[in-house]
């Protein structure tokens, strides 16, 4: 299923995150990463990301499209349109 | 095949570093790239590549194959990782079917009409119904595979010729030529066809069969996964041909696309981006499929064909290759 993901994490602990991240997901910008992520995956994610984030204060959101849907998206000023999986 | 991880296709030269347990892609003129290693499934390098060890134990823990591609698109290997699906029993029974003129010959038969039916229906359906009917007379009088290649090299002879007409002249074939391919077109197909055998080979590693033991080519010949080329010749058409002669009607493929030298022929970085965007939205183009009786993509056929093949060393069902049904 199509996900985004959105973190908000305390600055010593956003290496951790934006690397953990990466190996699932494209990142974006700054703090928001997108892709397709199988139910395991998702579950390999959050299981990771739990064990480095600091639950009482650190907040990651994660939206998911129903499978074989995605978002229509648009992104307003510098494009960021390169196919990603041709390099 | 899984549907979430997707091929990366590197057609600018490239230096590939672990980072992080994830791929990091360097580039000239670029700032690095990150691959999330989850999602890919395969890679298939058409361009320089430079690779380490730390890089591939990390393919290796995730499974992850890489394809290289030559200087002139022709395929020049694999790292596959150490652990495979091939089963003893599978493979055994694949050996024995093939080395078995009695199973081997029908299998090869069929996949050399498919191939053949497949070429027409891209090509053209009237230039070639003679060489067609020529064709299926001699593979049924055939008795050796070598026949059988003697009487798909003719057939191909005249599909070639055929397939120059459908060309502007500057992409014409000219006869077949490869290592180095002679002229634009050739360089073209040479480029698809490698292409393929690398996605073949993925799909044939995720079943239990041996990818060295073949029906219609010699087996383990110079040690190349011969079954792979024995796949390929059926989507071979599908690929190679059908997008070289819609490029060409489309006006898209231009003499910017390619490197052209006295007798020789490569595509340009700019035409190896063009063929790759090509052959991978081709590869996720979908059909209705009869018996499933739902989509699926030209990706999945292929990995389709494998499973049934599979089927056919492990039940004994018959072997029936792809063939155009739409």
């Amino acid at each position: 299923m199509y996900t985004i993901l959105v973190y908000d994490t305390a600055t010593e602990r956003n290496a951790a995150v934006l690397r953990t991240c990466r190996k699932y997901l494209r990142h974006q910008q700054r703090s928001v990463f997108e892709g397709e992520l199988s139910t395991a995956q998702m579950h390999r994610l959050r299981t990771e990301l739990e064990q480095r984030i600091d639950r009482a204060y650190d907040h990651i959101l994660v939206y998911t499209f129903p499978p074989g849907t995605d978002p229509r998206r648009q992104s307003w000023g510098r494009p960021d349109d390169q196919p990603h999986d041709i390099l | 095949m899984p549907a979430t991880s997707r091929t990366y296709w590197l057609t600018t030269p490239c230096r590939l570093r672990r980072q992080d347990d994830s791929i990091r892609v360097e580039r000239d003129g670029h700032p690095p790239t990150f691959l999330p290693i989850e999602d890919v499934r395969d890679i298939i390098a058409a361009a320089e590549v430079d690779l380490n060890t730390s890089m591939m134990s990390l393919l290796n823990k995730h499974r992850i194959q890489i394809h290289i591609l030559g200087y002139y698109g022709d395929y020049a290997g694999s790292f596959l990782p150490a652990e495979t699906a091939v089963s003893g029993t599978v493979a055994l029974n694949q050996m024995r079917l093939a080395s078995d003129d009695e199973h081997a010959l029908p299998i090869a038969r069929a996949l050399i009409d498919n191939a053949a039916f497949n070429i027409r229906w891209v090509i053209d359906r009237k230039l070639l119904t003679r060489s067609y009917g020529v064709l299926k007379e001699s593979i049924a009088e055939a008795t050796t595979r070598e026949q059988l290649m003697a009487a798909e090299g003719n057939f191909r002879r005249n599909a070639w010729e055929a397939l120059d007409t459908k060309l502007p002249d500057w992409l014409q074939l000219d006869g077949r030529s490869r290592r180095p391919p002679r002229n634009a077109g050739n360089a073209v197909i040479s480029y698809i066809n490698g292409i393929l055998y690398a996605r073949i080979l993925s799909a044939l590693r995720l079943t239990p069969l041996h990818t060295g033991i073949a029906f219609l080519h010699a087996t383990m010949q110079r040690h190349r996964h011969s079954l792979a080329l024995d796949l390929a010749e059926v989507f071979k058409p599908l690929f190679a041909e059908r997008i070289l002669i819609r490029l060409a009607n489309r006006r898209q493929l231009k003499p910017q696309h390619f490197d052209i030298n006295t007798n020789q022929a490569m595509l340009s970085e700019s035409g190896r981006k063009l063929i790759v965007q090509t052959v991978r939205d081709d590869l996720a183009e979908t059909v209705k499929h009869r018996t499933l009786g739902r989509n699926v993509s030209y990706d999945e056929l292929i990995y389709l064909d494998a499973l049934a093949l599979t089927r056919t060393c492990l039940e004994g069902s018959t072997y029936a290759p792809f063939r155009v049904w739409w």
